[in-house]
């Protein structure tokens, strides 16, 4: 082989990593692919709720971090600890493969009749540390639901035995306390693991 | 022993064209209980192989003080829980019950330190099949 045809050679083989790279930057996933980007991002409102330890939870409790928050209620088997393992399954997933910042998860139970300050706390703990069970008296709840567009309602049933109605859908808060992203469901953890650092990186 | 076996084999044979049970259930399982909660959810695959509909109207179980059928739907982006009045399985169909969708919910339960669940399927007062799954399962 002449020199000159080495050279055509390592001219090719250059010019086709660097057609590599540039496809790859290009095909780069760089917007959400589940998550909606909120246009206008709207400061949580002023509310008043209890942590397990009945530490007072408002709007500064969000600051300076990244909160996935979802509302649900203890006495449900089925959908709620569905909900939070999808959740924790990305965590996980996020924090293996080095993500940072990585938000926690907020459960606010929408049922205080049932759910004490601590139990929620437990619960929420039985998915990982850091993470936060929130709850409070119905017009607390009410003001920080209704700011937010989340439904939720008690259903008929026969004493303790009742189900509360709530939407399925998981806000993003930035570390602003602003109502950043909303995934609307279902959720699949794919989906965070996927949207959560972009939506983070162009924060 | 292989004049043995050649017998069974004729015999099973000769039974006709399906001995399998009308209802089968497949891959049970019953999830923990939440720290703090009395409460878990139960899983599994009911087939009918029979040529009617089957309908279970009552689920017993001796681990739990009660048990009662239930539905997760989500309309609208709403999570609703709906306790249903009977789950029916088509003659030749499964009807799964899975997260998120139709399950078992399992109240109180009586024995916890239970390594297995028996459930009871009933269609009012006549028993149409009995499970037992393994101990319950995480859920995290």
């Amino acid at each position: 082989m002449s020199p000159r045809n080495i050279f055509v050679g390592i001219v090719l083989a250059l010019a086709l990593a660097a057609g590599l790279v540039l496809a790859t930057r290009l095909s780069a996933p760089a917007e959400p692919k589940t998550a909606l980007v909120m246009p206008a991002r709207n400061a949580l409102p002023e509310f008043e709720l209890l942590d397990p330890l009945r530490n007072t939870v408002n709007r500064e409790t969000f600051l300076d971090q990244w909160s996935l928050l979802f509302f649900g209620f203890t006495h449900c088997p089925d959908i709620c600890p569905l909900t939070l393992q999808t959740l924790a399954a990305a965590q996980r997933e996020l924090a293996a493969a080095g993500q940072q910042p990585l938000p926690r998860i907020v459960l606010v139970s929408v049922d205080p009749e049932r759910d004490t300050p601590q139990l929620i706390g437990q619960y929420v703990a039985h998915f990982g540390d850091g993470n936060l069970g929130v709850t409070g008296s119905l017009d607390e709840l009410k003001k920080l639901t209704s700011a937010l567009g989340i439904y939720f309602q008690k259903q008929p049933g026969d004493g303790e035995s009742y189900a509360v109605d709530h939407s399925a859908a998981v806000l993003l808060v930035n570390p602003n306390g602003e109502f950043h992203a909303l995934f609307s469901g279902p959720h699949v953890a794919a989906d965070y693991v996927h949207d959560l650092p972009i939506i983070m990186e162009n924060y | 022993m292989r004049t043995g076996l050649i017998l069974l084999l004729v015999l099973v044979g000769a039974c006709g064209a399906d001995t399998r049970p009308a209802l089968v259930a497949s891959d049970v399982t019953i999830t923990q209980p939440m720290p703090g909660m009395a409460m878990s959810a139960g899983y599994l695959t009911l087939t009918n192989n029979s040529a009617e509909t089957i309908t279970i109207t009552r689920v017993n179980s001796p681990q739990y003080a009660s048990v009662e059928l239930h539905e997760s739907v989500v309309d609208d982006g709403v999570a609703r829980m709906r306790r249903l009045e009977k789950i029916e399985i088509p003659a030749g169909k499964n009807t799964v019950l899975a997260p998120g969708g139709k399950h078992l919910m399992l109240m109180r339960p009586t024995d916890v330190a239970a390594d297995a669940v028996s459930l009871q399927f009933y269609d009012g007062a006549k028993l149409l099949l009995t499970v037992t799954s393994s101990k319950p399962q995480d859920s995290r």
